[in-house]
């Protein structure tokens, strides 16, 4: 019965081209600013804040860092600072104030290498327990860190001695749905998918989806976990259904195929928890959503329950650039807009319509 | 000019010329002397005459008419009527109907009179006078209606044009307003859900302030309504301005150190940086060299079922090398390589028992061959590889063909560049071609 008229609609509001190459873009919570992070062709980090005012984006302010900035983070800052935690080139993290730029409120030299993932937990009064921040990096570590601890992490998650290092290219948080429950999810270039759990310190399931993993995230980093995309290397994504385990098949899953190149970024919809919307690096966006199954879990053959795996429905899809979408973001605020920004050098602000319809 | 010839004289505007030409042609038909018309018929009352002319079958197109107060000339070549009228009439209201063959002119007298004939009797000069006259006054006529007619049209068409703009200037207003009622609509939604947000924020903050333990931002909020509203004593507010206050208070989480490791697969590269179309290669001509049996052969029928057996021969082979039977193990390896020539193995072994038995030719053709085999270069056979490289650079060695034997050597360091004993071989060699050159 729906129409064209009926799906959801993914309308490019405003664009804009920008001078350097960038990286990421996040909106500021509780706002209609967002933060756009990249480096010069000099090879200088930049942020640049910008404000949606009468349908243009105006730019507020632009702070310029030694190393160029790749990926930033809202998620461990409380909702009246909206500190801003960064991972740079150099493998440095460190988290900004944004009206007092100079100096940074916590800074440590997290990684030797770039740092290519970064996310937030406990902040901006989503969910229990101390706020954290966990880096992935080029040199096969992974790193959680708390600002009140200076200079070590909270947790590392590094190869065994003389293993050969793999290349971490994503990192989510997810289950922390209390004050001592937290996951954490990495993803690497040969296609390893790790899900630590910090609770008990052990890695608590792995699997290899064969091509390298560009992006994982969690549906909801504040609920017991539920469901886990990650998207890999020559199209493919995977849905796994998280809420049950087992011993030896680990979580159902399902997968699709999309996009006919890397999907660069997968981000779950701030207001509906089924629906997702991925980046390509063809410079297209597809929005899905998932359904679930009549039956969640199984009886397996030697009477262990075993997950079932939903499947997943393309909503829309629009192609907004030649380059890739390298980075996406969904306003905490506002259903349906959203941040992305793509190696032509621009970023688009982006309305998705009827999403509450769906 | 003379009386025939009306004047032609005044310059031809496009609408003259028409009045010309047929002035031209009546001219024409003038000095050819055009029969006058002398059977035409008038009446007339107090204020009109009328006048009927035969056309005499000449058709009303070619019928031109030229008419002042005075005068009135019709010619219809090649005939002619012309009338001095007794009076003068009013031009303008006359008018005059062609068609039927007869053409019948309603005249307009300027005065009630009835008049006694048509004609009047003037003198030549005085005919030729108004004719001339009547001929000016039509051409300034027409000259003046084409004037009219142009300015007309002229008019007309900027009129068009400015309708035309009018038009196209409300549709294009239409649609930007249309755009800017959108684009009004946009901004005020977005205005206002910044507003909404903005509240809300305030809201939490002073949610924040009324409980938190002393607050360091400084924004000036009225607090007092908002607290007057949360403070009535509620349990469940109560508890959240404790998890509030002990939010921050859950310790960094004590060190704690995960090692992973990485998932081994067949060939330990990632999928990206495989050498898959290699490796499939290899895969395939291993699983061909265990199917090609060669069945031709007429020694067979006399074999038993094991001995058709190349592996069962290998193990054979193997067994008697480690034995010290190396003849023996060289016709097993003979009998299998007839079976099946594609197994690199038995080569390699057979070079083997070939350089115990010091057939160093035959070791290096064998390894030479099993090296064949052993492409394309892949992890998977670089044990294989490595041996035959060995023992092929041992042959040459023992040839005293130091030079080809160092390359082996270095052949087999590059497969495996840990290997001590190796590296110390290729070191000796070094040492004795340097020695001897």
């Amino acid at each position: 019965m729906s129409s064209a008229l009926e799906k959801p609609q993914i309308i490019a509001h405003i664009q804009k081209s920008l001078n350097y190459t960038v990286f990421d873009s996040r909106w500021i919570p509780c706002s209609a600013k967002f933060v756009c992070m990249g480096n010069f062709a000099r090879g200088s980090g930049v942020l640049q804040i910008y404000e949606i005012q009468h349908g243009e984006l105006q730019l507020v302010r632009e702070i310029e860092k030694a190393k160029p900035i790749k990926c930033g983070t809202f998620g461990a800052t409380s909702l009246q600072q909206r500190h801003l935690a960064t991972g740079d080139f150099d493998g440095s993290l460190n988290v900004w104030n944004l009206e007092v730029p100079e100096s940074p409120v916590y800074s440590v030299k997290a990684h030797k290498e770039i740092i290519n993932s970064i996310d937030g937990v406990g902040g901006l009064g989503i969910g229990d327990g101390a706020p954290e921040i966990v880096t992935g990096s080029r040199d096969g570590t992974v790193k959680v860190w708390d600002s009140r601890q200076k200079d070590t992490p909270v947790v590392n998650m590094e190869p065994m001695e003389g293993e050969t290092k793999r290349d971490c290219w994503t990192v989510a948080f997810g289950h922390a749905f209390n004050e001592q429950d937290r996951c954490v999810c990495a993803g690497y270039d040969n296609g390893d998918i790790k899900l630590f759990d910090l609770r008990n310190m052990s890695l608590r399931w792995e699997t290899n989806i064969k091509n390298g993993v560009c992006s994982v995230e969690f549906d909801r980093k504040d609920i017991n976990m539920n469901k886990l995309v990650a998207t890999s290397l020559e199209g493919k994504f995977h849905v796994f259904d998280m809420r049950t385990q087992h011993p030896t098949k680990g979580f159902a899953s399902v997968s699709e195929k999309a996009h006919k190149s890397t999907i660069w970024q997968v981000r779950h919809l701030p207001q509906n928890r089924d629906i997702f919307m991925t980046a390509g690096g063809a410079g297209n966006l597809h929005l899905w959503k998932y359904e679930y199954p009549a039956q969640r879990t199984k009886k397996g053959a030697d009477d262990v329950d075993m997950g079932v795996a939903g499947s997943v429905n393309l909503l829309q899809n629009v192609t907004l650039s030649t380059q890739p979408i390298s980075s996406l973001d969904w306003s905490p605020d506002k259903q349906g807009l959203c941040v992305c920004s793509s190696f032509d050098q621009s970023v688009r602000v982006l309305i998705v319509t009827k999403l509450n319809t769906v | 000019m003379t009386d025939r010839h009306p004047s032609i004289a005044p310059p031809l505007s496009n609408h003259r010329h028409v009045v010309a030409t047929s002035v031209y042609v009546s001219l024409r038909r003038e000095s050819e002397m055009p029969l006058i018309v002398k059977d035409h018929t008038w009446t007339q009352n107090q204020n009109t005459v009328y006048i009927s002319v035969p056309l005499k079958g000449v058709k009303p197109a070619s019928v031109h008419v030229i008419c002042t107060d005075e005068y009135l000339k019709v010619s219809f070549p090649p005939f002619l009527f012309e009338v001095f009228l007794f009076g003068s009439i009013n031009e303008e209201r006359s008018e005059a109907r062609i068609g039927n063959g007869v053409a019948v002119f309603t005249l307009q007298k300027r005065r009630d009179e009835s008049w006694e004939q048509l004609f009047t009797n003037i003198d030549k000069d005085k005919q030729k006078q108004i004719r001339e006259q009547a001929v000016l006054k039509v051409q300034q006529k027409e000259a003046e209606k084409s004037k009219a007619k142009a300015a007309r049209i002229q008019q007309e068409k900027k009129y068009a044009l400015e309708t035309m703009m009018k038009l196209e200037n409300k549709e294009r207003d239409r649609i930007q307003k249309m755009k800017d009622e959108e684009c009004a609509r946009a901004t005020a939604e977005l205005d206002f859900w910044r507003e909404t947000q903005r509240k809300t924020a305030e809201e939490k903050e002073n949610q924040q302030k009324t409980r938190g333990t002393g607050p360091q931002d400084n924004q000036p909020v009225n607090q007092k309504t908002v607290t007057l509203m949360r403070n009535t004593g509620d349990t469940t507010s109560g508890q959240r301005s404790r998890k509030q206050t002990a939010k921050d208070l859950p310790a960094p989480r004590s060190a704690g150190c995960i090692q992973i490791s990485f998932t081994p697969r067949v060939f330990p590269t990632a999928l990206r940086e495989s050498h898959v179309p290699e490796e499939e290669e290899w895969l395939k001509k291993q699983a061909e060299a265990r199917r090609a049996v060669d069945t031709d052969l007429a020694e067979l029928d006399d074999l038993r079922e094991d001995e058709r057996n190349p592996d069962w021969l290998k193990e054979k082979g193997d067994k008697l090398f480690m034995s010290g039977n190396y003849q023996a193990a060289v016709n097993a390896y003979n009998l299998a390589i007839k079976l099946n020539r594609k197994i690199p193995a038995l080569f390699s072994n057979r070079a083997a028992c070939h350089l115990k038995l010091r057939n160093l030719h035959k070791a290096i053709e064998d390894s030479s061959q099993a090296l064949e085999l052993l492409k394309p270069a892949v992890a998977a056979n670089a044990s294989a590889r490595l041996k035959a490289h060995v023992r092929r650079g041992t042959a040459f060695c023992e040839l005293e063909l130091y030079v080809e034997g160092l390359q082996d050597y270095q052949a087999a360091l590059e497969i495996d560049p840990h290997n001590a004993a190796l590296r110390a071989d290729s070191d000796k060699i070094c040492e004795i071609i340097q020695g001897t050159t």
